[in-house]
């Protein structure tokens, strides 16, 4: 799977609204090809509203959001998908009207080189036995597992995941982080929001601090730990 | 002969086996209410009349173009299901992010117009339409006769049923569908065209209706009315049975149709009622419905209007304005124009008092009008009572109505709730129907219309006219401080945000109850004085078509607004009078002006040109940021 071309997302001026509200101020940052990468802030910072914007799962977006080059400002949510982007929303959007296996199969292949079912089910053992309980039966970490896994497949090389660990116990905690890192050897390209610094600090290659809808920092990996104090300041911990 | 408790074996299995018939029409076309309900959030009302479209259809293809029943069943689902895709991409797409009370009122007008215009073009008598060849004839088996046709339209239907059960509920199609049933924008950001699976979900179900009808057209006669009075039965199929399950929608149509099957076996009188007790028992047990899984989310910020906030003074005094108008009125205006408008007024103010103030929409408001109507009259020609104690006699009346259906309805908001009223005015016009006081089809003709007190005379001209006058006055001044009140904010609160009333400790079902039967009341004030004045009291005023009059002239006036239901309903009169010769062109007008007030014009005339007046009035301000001019003033959307 290495050898599959490199992807990379770049994000410029991007300005999002919802109704009359300005919510992303001109975010700019890049996620190179292979990258974890991690948007930190306080509550209300834009996180979430980064991703819905890049996927176009927002009313109104202005700036440039590229692809490998390829602008996708003004593609709608489908095209997105099918340009290779996945995405896996905070409230993890299991579907309680579809079984587990339902739910793992409903997001369309949009590329070859996807992971089968199989693998999937490896990396999250505790989903084999549930294939056929309704979605919502399962437990948040089992969903969240699902929520992950079920974007595995499409083929997409660029994950959008939202909060991944909120609400989880944390010895799913780590077996989440321990995912994300294989996905990482497997060179998905990955833009992870998180609020648990201590979690994103483990397997990201480079933190931007979010605030008021603009990126006001921007920290590599190493760098975290000593800059912990300033950190603090901005998440106001 | 062998009989069954007391009826003949064969009458009982005859009309089981009508009520098998009747039921596969029910579940076919809830089954398709329901799947575009849940794709669209939309009631769609034109189902019915897209059911008459595909017998109708299937009826022309015969007639001009010689093209027979089995190709009718291929071509006119596609036809019709065709013209569904049309109207998906260029109308109904339009009203997502509205409430949903907007789509069942969109999709009303067109039922409205679509009916007109086929009545234009064909008259209102059915048609009859022949059974294939291939189906003619029966066979005898044993215990009753069953004629081919019978056979396989309970057989076609049910394989319609379980074809589409099977592709919602089991294929990766289906998966599709529910999954964007539940959270639309997650499925596009799969990599689905979601909108493209929308329309194509609309045409099927269109589609589905067309061919329910094409199959109905041999067993039915075959006219532009033919569906109205259905889809009533199936919203009430659908409110006993939840929209939420495609299973459910099946079998509780079929079942629906077996107990009216029964009912008309065993006791003939109660079975054009039946399928209405069945919902209101249902409503009292298991209010979801029986295959509903929870009931419906209060839609609490979707606003359907926001109306502007007069102060009481301003109100004061175009209430005076109003009045003084109003009595100097007949010196310029033809005096019966006149009342007949005020009278349509307090009633449409009765129910905006409910619709726009408590955001709960009723489609049966006429059972309130016509009831009152009927016991005045009653109370005034048979009891010899006097005027006024006749208009009080019909006021209670509608009063105890509305409490009684009020109490029902109240379980469930939103499109539910219009549901369930549409389905409970229509029980009321069958007993009207059929009652022995109401006159059935003739009505009550010449009531007199006596002395008020005793003592003035109410067949002088001048005295009725004051009579009337006072009434609406008295009546839209009662609404005006109802509104006004701490009640009536209590009433706007819920409205706004059922929930949030609640956690205030305010028993937000007590509050719906008595707006609800204030506003019944009222109506019945309208009603009773309207049988009173007009001498007669008819099924007019208690049909369907009634209450979607009295939606149109608020909808049109501007809901929620003090005095948008009198504009309204003077317009919509003077409609009545003036097009009158146009026959079912009026129709076609009331339909058209429904689908533009809801796309187009959704604060009515009063809301639109009170919002002109304060844009205008705020222009100044408006010039100082010349940012604020140029944002569109933009409805509020739900997230």
């Amino acid at each position: 799977m290495t050898e599959r071309p490199a992807e990379n997302l770049a994000v410029r001026t991007l300005e999002a609204w919802y109704g009359e509200s300005k919510v992303l101020h001109g975010m700019t940052f890049d996620v190179r090809a292979g990258e974890v990468v991690t948007l930190l802030g306080r509550n209300g910072a834009g996180k979430t509203t980064t991703l819905k914007a890049i996927m176009g799962l927002i009313e109104r977006r202005e700036g440039s959001i590229r692809l490998d080059g390829a602008e996708l400002v003004a593609v709608p949510p489908y095209g997105v998908a099918r340009r290779g982007i996945a995405f896996c929303p905070e409230e993890r959007g299991i579907f309680s009207s579809l079984s587990v296996r339902e739910n793992l199969l409903l997001p369309p292949v949009v590329a070859e080189g996807g992971m089968g079912v199989d693998r999937i089910l490896d990396l999250f053992p505790n989903l084999r036995e549930r294939l056929d309980s309704p979605g919502t039966k399962l437990s948040g970490g089992e969903q969240q597992m699902l929520a992950l896994g079920r974007i595995l497949r499409t083929g997409a090389r660029v994950l959008l995941l939202d909060e991944p660990t909120e609400g989880l116990a944390p010895v799913i905690i780590r077996q989440i982080g321990r995912t994300i890192e294989t996905l990482k050897t497997l060179g998905f390209t990955i833009l992870l929001v998180e609020q648990n610094v201590a979690f994103a600090s483990g397997i990201a290659d480079r933190h931007y601090v979010v605030e008021l809808g603009r990126v006001v920092d921007e920290i590599p990996g190493p760098e975290l730990e000593t800059r912990l104090d300033a950190l603090k300041g901005y998440l106001g911990l | 002969m062998t009989m069954i408790l007391g009826v003949p074996a064969a009458v009982l299995f005859g009309q089981l086996l009508l009520g098998l018939i009747n039921g596969a029409f029910y579940a076919m076309l809830s089954l398709g209410l329901a799947v575009i309900f849940g794709m669209m959030n939309i009631v769609n009302f034109a189902h019915g009349a897209q059911y008459m479209l595909g017998a109708m259809t299937a009826w022309l293809l015969l007639t001009y173009l010689g093209i027979g029943y089995w190709w009718a069943l291929l071509l006119v689902p596609l036809m019709v299901g065709a013209s569904g895709l049309l109207l998906e991409r260029f109308v109904l797409r339009r009203l997502y992010r509205l409430d949903h009370l907007y789509g069942m009122l969109l999709t009303f007008g067109l039922a409205l117009v679509l009916q007109g215009l086929l009545t234009n073009a064909f008259g209102s008598s059915g048609q009859p339409y022949s059974i294939p060849a291939e189906l003619m004839g029966g066979r005898n088996l044993g215990f009753m006769f069953l004629p081919n046709y019978r056979a396989w339209v309970i057989a076609a239907s049910l394989l319609v049923c379980l074809t589409t059960w099977y592709v919602i509920e089991r294929t990766r199609l289906g998966a599709y569908l529910r999954a964007a049933t539940e959270n639309p924008m997650l499925v596009q950001a799969f990599g689905i065209r979601v909108p493209r699976m929308i329309m194509l979900t609309y045409g099927a179900g269109v589609g589905l209706a067309a061919l329910a009808g094409v199959l109905a057209a041999p067993v039915y006669q075959v006219g532009p009315t033919m569906g109205a009075d259905l889809i009533i039965v199936v919203f009430a199929v659908v409110v006993i049975g939840g929209m939420g399950s495609i299973m459910g929608s099946i079998v509780t149509g079929f079942l629906v149709g077996l107990i009216e099957g029964l009912t008309k076996a065993f006791y003939p009188e109660l079975s054009s009622t039946v399928v209405f007790v069945v919902m209101a028992v249902v409503l009292m047990v298991r209010p979801a419905g029986l295959f509903g899984s929870k009931p419906e989310q209060a839609q609490n910020h979707r606003q359907v209007l926001d109306g502007a906030s007069t102060s009481p003074r301003t109100q004061t005094i175009q209430f005076l304005v109003m009045a003084a108008l109003f009595a100097a009125a007949p010196l310029v205006v033809y005096p019966g124009f006149m009342m007949k408008a005020m009278l349509f007024a307090l009633f449409a103010c009765a129910f905006n008092l409910i619709a726009g103030y408590g955001k709960l929409v009723s489609f049966g408001h006429a059972m309130f009008l016509g009831t009152a109507g009927y016991v005045s009259g009653h109370a005034a020609k048979s009891w010899g009572l006097t005027p006024e104690l006749a208009v009080l006699a019909g006021t209670a009346a509608a009063a105890l109505l509305g409490l009684a259906s009020g109490w029902l309805a109240i379980r469930r908001s939103g499109i539910y709730f219009a549901m369930v009223t549409l389905a409970f005015a229509q029980m009321i016009y069958f007993v009207a129907l059929q009652a022995p006081f109401t006159g059935g089809e003739d009505g009550l003709q010449a009531i007199p219309r006596g002395h008020l007190f005793g003592l003035i005379d109410l067949s002088r001209p001048a005295n009725l006219y004051g009579f009337v006058l006072a009434i609406f006055l008295g009546g839209f001044y009662l609404i005006m401080r109802v509104v006004g009140s701490p009640f009536g904010l209590v009433l706007r609160g819920i409205s706004d945000h059922e929930t949030r009333a609640q956690s205030l400790g305010l028993e937000t079902e007590r509050f719906k109850l008595v707006a609800f039967t204030l506003s019944a009341a009222l109506s019945g004030l309208a009603g009773a004085t309207k049988a009173i004045t007009s001498q007669i009291a008819t099924l007019v005023d208690v049909h369907w078509s009634m209450s979607g009059e009295v939606l149109l002239m608020t909808f049109l006036g501007g809901v929620g607004t003090l005095f948008g239901p009198v504009v309204g309903a003077f317009v919509v009169v003077a409609m009545q009078n003036y097009l009158a010769a146009l026959g079912q062109w009026v129709i076609v007008l009331h339909g058209t002006i429904f689908v533009l007030c809801v796309l187009i014009f959704r604060r009515g005339i009063v809301g639109e040109a009170s919002l002109l007046l304060r844009r205008w009035s705020a222009r100044p301000a408006a010039a100082a940021h010349p940012a604020a001019a140029l944002t569109p003033h933009r409805q509020p959307a739900g997230h």
